[in-house]
């Protein structure tokens, strides 16, 4: 027998073991269907349907930036489809969005200029200050069109985001998950993916594609974004298009009581009508709190009455917006997070001031009992990262690819949480200008013509999983994965010795697991695509994270703790090598792609 | 156990498609509501506040199989 002692471990032994123990600790409250024996399948995948479908602009999402890229595509002329994993207004993280930025030029306290330099000077320099304007300039408009379909009239979004569709007559396909992206002579020809519902798989032709997909996570607990796993940046990266911002953080926490429980952690703010939010610049949800808990152990506290221990080092925060942690109250007079406004005098309207100290005034793992970090695990900041727009109407280096919301990686608020409620409005404002830009790229494209034998192959991709009679449960992969990449010392606290630990496991998964993902049935085949594309997210996470050597916003490096000014004014852009390798770029702050 | 019970279900579905992560199926014997695949929810509710006659309870604890071997 071999030396079984800690020093007759091999590294990969003894990387395999503590990473074992950590899973099992980290996910305690993850649950999946454990399935040892034989694929027992309930559809039979040599005997699907199969549907083609046809359109100028093909709508991906039906969240906030799919709701507009939809109304305002067809209002320019362009016959469009939409087509949603969920149901409109009711999956992503819009139904949980209760907060939306409006700059009234009227009535605002700072010019759009000033505005947009107080946000350049909280994020770094990390936004892209284009997009950053862009949003507050359109911001009311959009506000103003939601009011009118009834936005701020309920807290569920499904009947006023209908209003618009309904009057339009807007074509909508419902549980339909898109897997692919179809390119052909360089331009979009179309997406393919099938349905949840029945066993049917969906070809759709099309001028012109939006990604309105959103960002995505590790389907951690306590965040609602468990249907979210980058599926748009992923497909879009697999046929040549350029991906950014993977090594940003959200730094959202949750509540430690039932963690795994997003309504009960965010105090009610489901069950609200949505509100606005004026000016009010912060350098937010970064990976401080986290460094916290790293250094002290849970709990963490951003409340009064907290621990205010003073920790030494951590994350830069300029001087400006730092947390008045003496007080006990989050900066700005606001409750110092992105969501849960409470409801103002009038519908729609949030009212100035500290908010109460009721369970409404505070946001999402800010709960008076203990929380703890990395609620939403995997994700960035909203609009930090997916695909690199080539142009301030979110138009990928694919023609007749766009992408927008936060599935476009604009930079919008950079790479920390900036104003309040912007996400909302940026993905209403970047769906319209999109969709705008593509309904006029449609009146010059015509429907590319795609081979038989590349749609027999990506029949066989999306069914692959269905047809295996053996292999691992997409349940049990996304649970090692999590198991890898969630714990606080690999994607928060980061240092290059744990991040080319983690990496080595996420290569065994890319490698060896994704190719033997099973399915036995339409639900099962949805979470073994999203597994696939989860390992490729945390692939693009870690390698990102190990290049960027500095510390800024959300990504913050023990080895390498300082801002560097002199080498890192840059976004790191993401691309598929022709060697099919992943390749990695800087992209200068402040410039669009070469 | 997260999504715990469907009760005077009326088989509208409008919980089916408000699910963002497919937990609620529509029984092909009744036609009624039924939890899935409880695993995957991820108890925000939106199931309950779309039901037209209040009928899905959710509690917040997610409880859940024991992690066996190779998956």
């Amino acid at each position: 027998m071999s030396d079984k002692s800690d020093k007759g471990m091999s590294r990969r032994q003894f990387l395999g073991l503590t990473g074992g123990v950590v899973g099992a600790a980290a996910l305690a409250s993850i649950g999946f269907k454990y399935r040892g024996t034989k694929n027992e399948r309930k559809i039979d995948p040599e005997n699907m349907n199969y549907k083609e479908n046809e359109t100028d602009i093909l709508v991906i999402g039906g969240g906030m930036t799919g709701l507009f890229a939809a109304v305002k595509g067809h209002d320019a002329g362009a016959k469009v489809l939409m087509v949603s994993k969920g149901r409109l207004g009711s999956s992503g993280q819009t139904p949980f969005a209760k907060g939306i930025f409006s700059y009234d030029a009227a009535t605002a306290s700072v010019s759009l200029d000033e505005f947009t330099e107080q946000v350049s000077s909280s994020a770094l320099k990390t936004n892209n200050p284009v997009f950053t304007r862009q949003m507050a300039e359109h911001s009311k408009a959009r506000v103003d069109e939601l009011r009118e379909w009834g936005f701020f009239d309920s807290p569920l979004y499904y009947d006023s985001f209908s209003k618009p569709i309904n009057e339009r007559n807007i074509s909508v396909m419902e549980r339909i998950m898109i897997t692919h992206l179809i390119k052909e002579n360089g331009k979009i020809a179309g997406a393919a993916g099938f349905s949840i519902d029945e066993p049917t798989i969906h070809i759709f032709k099309a001028k012109s594609v939006i990604l309105c997909t959103g960002a995505g996570g590790f389907k951690p607990n306590g965040f609602p974004i468990c249907d979210l796993t980058h599926d748009g940046s992923v497909m879009a990266y697999k046929i040549g298009a350029k991906i950014t911002g993977k090594e940003w953080n959200d730094g959202h926490g949750g509540s430690m009581d039932n963690p795994a429980a997003c309504y009960d952690g965010w105090h009610g703010m489901f069950a609200m009508s949505p509100s606005k939010t004026g000016v009010e610049i912060h350098h937010d949800l970064g990976v401080d709190i986290n460094y916290r808990a790293y250094v002290l152990g849970n709990p963490v506290s951003m409340m009064p009455g907290g621990d205010n221990t003073i920790v030494e080092g951590g994350p830069y925060v300029p001087e400006k917006f730092v947390r008045n942690r003496e007080a006990g109250a989050p900066p700005g007079g606001g409750n110092g997070d992105k969501m849960g406004p409470p409801p103002g005098a009038e519908a729609g309207d949030r009212p100035s001031g500290p908010p109460p100290g009721g369970e409404e005034g505070r946001g999402p793992g800010m709960a008076a009992g203990a929380s703890s970090g990395g609620a939403s695990a995997g994700m960035a900041i909203h609009k930090s990262e997916g695909l690199v727009p080539i142009n301030e109407k979110g138009e990928s280096n694919i023609p007749g690819l766009y992408a927008a919301g936060d599935a476009l990686g604009s930079y919008m608020a950079g790479a920390i949480y900036t104003q309040v409620g912007s996400s909302l409005a940026g993905s209403a404002v970047q769906g319209t200008i999109a969709s705008e830009a593509a309904a006029e790229y449609c009146q010059k494209a015509v429907l590319q013509n795609i081979p038989s034998s590349k749609i027999s192959r990506i029949k066989e991709e999306i069914l692959a999983p269905l047809k295996r009679d053996s292999g691992y449960s997409p349940a049990w992969v996304t649970q090692i994965l999590q198991g890898v990449m969630i714990p606080n010392f690999v994607i928060y606290i980061k240092k290059e010795s744990i991040l080319k630990a983690a990496l080595a496991y996420v290569e065994e998964l890319r490698d060896h697991h994704s190719p033997m993902l099973r399915a036995a049935d339409l639900h099962e085949l949805r979470l073994a695509h999203e597994t696939e594309n989860m390992i490729v997210n945390a692939e693009m996470k870690l390698k990102a994270s190990l290049m960027r050597k500095e510390s800024r916003c959300s990504h913050y490096r023990l080895d390498y703790p300082d801002v560097d000014y002199k080498n890192w004014q840059a976004w790191i852009n993401i691309y598929k090598g022709s060697d099919g390798e992943m390749k990695f770029v800087k992209q200068p702050f402040d410039s669009w792609p070469v | 156990m997260s999504i715990k019970k469907i009760s005077g279900c009326i088989g509208c579905g409008t919980c089916v498609k408000s699910c963002p992560t497919d937990v609620i199926r529509l029984s092909p014997k009744d036609g009624k509501a039924y939890i899935a695949y409880p695993e995957d929810c991820q108890i925000c509710h939106l199931c309950r506040m779309y039901c037209p006659v209040d009928a899905i309870t959710i509690e917040p604890e997610k409880s859940i199989p024991v992690m066996i071997s190779w998956g």
